[in-house]
């Protein structure tokens, strides 16, 4: 209930305004929604791709985290970055219950995420990819990541 | 001509003393309107200023305050949330 009332005015905001490089996919409930990325500054590592991004809120957003993962489709690759698994879980403080804060949103994600990709000039996924991604059954908010990097 | 009042009814808007176009960062309501669990604002859902000058409802800002996450820190600044001395956030 409170979820879907903050949601909401997430989306009204939204669609009034999105910044650039975000659109709006599907926001058909108030447990999940997709929004599309683009990086918009001639990035060679990312020029010319869309990149699909999945909301799932629990119960307790915004005070908890929303698990945010890449999707993979067809037209949608998994972006190269070195905290960015190949099945699109994503190793980024501010997604996780350490880093987050219940002042951010759907917005606010999308742009740190575009950022994120935005700074980074390394073509390749983290250590031990091939190993996690084969391995882990976890939910994103259950796998505790150590954030050892800060350069990113 | 004289008049006699016989009965009166008195009206009066408030509103707290904070920018107006402004909202709680946590449910993103206005802070005239209430968080997002209550029915009627003012006194019943009253805003909460930190030490930092960040303000919540207080509903909001406690529910936060609550996890075991927020490492009590405030949502904007992350400095230690602090309420501020009621004597000097006096709200009207």
């Amino acid at each position: 209930m409170l979820v879907a009332k903050r949601l909401q005015k997430e989306l009204v905001k939204l669609n009034e305004h999105t910044p650039p490089g975000i659109t709006i996919v599907s926001t058909e409930n108030f447990q999940e929604w997709l929004m599309d990325i683009e990086v918009l500054d001639g990035n060679p590592l990312y020029q010319g791709e869309k990149y699909r991004l999945k909301f799932v809120f629990s119960g307790s957003y915004p005070i908890e985290p929303p698990e945010v993962t890449f999707v993979k489709d067809a037209t949608h690759p998994i972006p190269m970055h070195p905290h960015i698994y190949s099945n699109g879980i994503i190793c980024l403080d501010l997604l996780d219950r350490q880093g987050w804060s219940p002042v951010h949103n759907v917005e606010s994600v999308c742009m740190s995420l575009q950022s994120m990709l935005t700074g980074n000039t390394k073509n390749e996924r983290p250590p031990g990819d091939d190993d996690f991604v084969r391995r882990n059954t976890q939910r994103p908010r259950d796998i505790s990541f150590l954030f050892h990097d800060n350069s990113v | 001509m004289k008049v006699v009042i016989e009965q009166w009814h008195a009206v009066a808007a408030w509103q707290w003393d904070m920018p107006e176009d402004d909202m709680c960062g946590i449910c993103r309501n206005p802070y005239d309107s209430t968080c997002s669990k209550c029915k009627f604002p003012g006194d019943d859902c009253p805003l909460l200023m930190g030490e930092c000058n960040h303000s919540f409802h207080m509903h909001c800002i406690y529910a936060w305050l609550q996890q075991d996450s927020s490492q009590d820190k405030c949502p904007m600044c992350r400095q230690a949330f602090k309420p501020k001395d009621a004597a000097s956030t006096e709200l009207e």
